[in-house]
């Protein structure tokens, strides 16, 4: 009896232990895209919000734990809700989970900057999984400062959400006098960076280079492969007329240099009509090409400057861009306006 | 600072879109090269101004030196079907003499055709040529072929016409009905 209870003691044991390394081999493969949503700023400008909100993406970028879409991509949802600038306030689960799905990334950061008092901020910050539709974390920072402060929050936010310890340089107070801290905060050396490109231009000259690229690029795929199909079936098309007319003019060729070259009235006449008739085919196959090439470069014309109204406008005013051109409701017109 | 350099090259980007938006459109601007052509070979039949069915000199002007040997096609141009020919041409007998006659391939079928060649006068040549019938048909399929090549020696330097003696020129079918000839080609030897 006693054996009997050993074994099924020992069993048991033996049964837990294999157990165990049984759920080690498990384990939840997720992607690490991740949108950093523009963050809602309350009382506090437009612009500030959206370069605060770009410190953020650049800062989780540069720790290189997330993988973090562009931001041209991310304000992207504009096409989703088209209300002017409401999509940020998404600060529930659901509505967070259901923009990252739409966005295809396993990760999304919503937030918001509120003022508090004068020179007083609170910055609040969720991160939400999008494959397991929940809230991994919530983070809050207070600010006593201005921009340069707030930048040293967002950017201790960043090392927060990638989990990583924040260094020295940036567990400083946040106070105004420690505005200066900014300067050394080390950046990735970058030798070779390219200036950064407008949504809108990167659309269009990708679209430039391979039609309905940049639609995709953009997540409007329908279009995008519908262009890119259009092209491709037009350039088979022209690769077929090309064949054609290839192997016609290789026939008118030889044939015309035969009835240039010869002398028997027999075979002349019948080079003749063979000469002809190449000649012919030359002339069918060249005019639908060129036709084929009219189609298709009206079509590409069309995908480049569809390819650029469909790609998400950037903020020209968020401090990297130059210029806007853009259409004011309230005066019913469009304005351009220059950033000094 | 950082303002105009962003101006700076978001012009550059643009001036980069530009030009390659130029190539392309030089790209697709250009097409291929158009057939062109001149079907002009004096050899020609159709550049030699005769209404078939028709019979010509092939070709119609040799120029040689004393004592050589030319030889001169006598032509069917767009012929019916036949199965017989009388060719009568006539030439310069001071300037040429004919040497020999061979068949073209106009009467030649599975069989060699049969030949006779005569000179009733001087300077007449009379070529009789039989088409050889054989298991599928007793005459040719008619076309634009050579029926006759007559090699001459050049004898003296001066210049002979070649004709042909319309009346006692003829082609018969297989049924001895004739067979239809419209025109006729001179020709010229200019012995030098």
């Amino acid at each position: 009896m006693m054996s009997v209870i050993r074994g099924i003691i020992i069993a048991y044991l033996v049964t837990f232990c294999v157990a165990q390394e049984a759920t080690k081999n498990v384990s939840f493969k997720t992607g690490n895209d991740l949108a950093v949503l523009r963050f809602e700023g309350w009382d506090i400008s437009d612009p500030l919000t959206e370069f605060l909100t770009e410190e953020l993406r650049e800062t989780i970028r540069e720790l290189d734990i997330f993988q973090v879409q562009d931001r041209g991509i991310t304000n992207e949802v504009n096409i989703y809700y088209p209300r002017t600038k409401d999509y940020w306030a998404c600060w529930s689960q659901e509505c967070a989970v259901d923009l990252g799905r739409r966005l295809n990334v396993n990760y999304v950061i919503a937030g918001n900057i509120q003022k508090k008092e004068d020179n007083e901020f609170l910055i609040n910050g969720r991160l939400f999984s999008v494959d397991m539709e929940t809230l991994i974390n919530e983070f809050a920072m207070n600010s006593s400062g201005i921009t340069d402060s707030l930048l040293l929050e967002m950017k201790k936010m960043a090392y927060n959400v990638s989990g990583l310890p924040v260094p020295d340089t940036l567990s400083v107070g946040t106070d105004t006098s420690q505005v200066m801290t900014t300067d050394n905060i080390e950046r990735k050396k970058d030798w070779f960076k390219l200036p950064p490109i407008p949504t809108k231009i990167k659309a269009l000259l990708m679209s430039t280079a391979l039609p309905g690229s940049g639609q995709i690029w953009v997540h409007r795929k329908y279009p995008g492969y519908g262009f890119m199909g259009t092209e491709a079936t037009l350039g088979v098309a022209a690769l077929i007329a090309y064949y054609q007319y290839n192997k016609a003019w290789g026939g008118f060729e030889k044939n015309y240099n035969a009835y240039q070259n010869g002398s028997d009235p027999h075979n002349l006449i019948e080079l003749r009509p063979r000469v002809i008739e190449y000649a012919s085919d030359t002339r069918k196959y060249n005019a639908f090409m060129k036709n084929i090439r009219s189609v298709a470069s009206s079509i590409w014309i069309v995908n480049m400057v569809h390819a650029y109204l469909v790609a998400p406008s950037d903020d020209f005013f968020d401090g990297e861009y130059f210029f806007d051109l853009e259409y004011k409701p309230d005066v019913n017109q469009f304005q351009f306006n220059i950033n000094f | 600072m950082s303002t105009s350099s962003n101006s700076i090259s978001i012009f550059s980007y643009i001036r980069i879109s530009i030009r390659y938006i130029v190539l392309s459109s030089l790209i697709l601007i250009l097409s291929c090269e158009e057939a062109e052509y001149e079907l002009d070979n004096p050899y020609d039949p159709a550049n030699m101004d005769l209404d078939p069915p028709a019979l010509f000199f092939h070709p119609p002007e040799i120029n040689a030196t004393m004592n050589d040997t030319i030889s001169v096609e006598l032509y069917g141009l767009e012929l019916g079907p036949a199965a017989a020919a009388q060719l009568r041409i006539r030439y310069e007998y001071e300037a040429l003499e004919v040497d020999y006659v061979e068949a073209g391939p106009f009467f030649t079928g599975d069989n060699d055709p049969i030949e006779i060649v005569d000179e009733p006068s001087d300077g007449t040549l009379d070529i009789f040529i039989y088409y050889l019938p054989d298991m599928n048909s007793d005459q040719n399929e008619g076309g634009t072929w050579s029926i006759a090549t007559v090699h001459f020696i050049t004898k003296q330097i001066r210049g002979s016409a070649l004709e042909w003696v319309q009346d006692s020129t003829r082609l018969r079918d297989e049924n001895n009905l004739p067979v239809n000839i419209k025109d006729f080609g001179d020709g010229w030897v200019n012995v030098e």
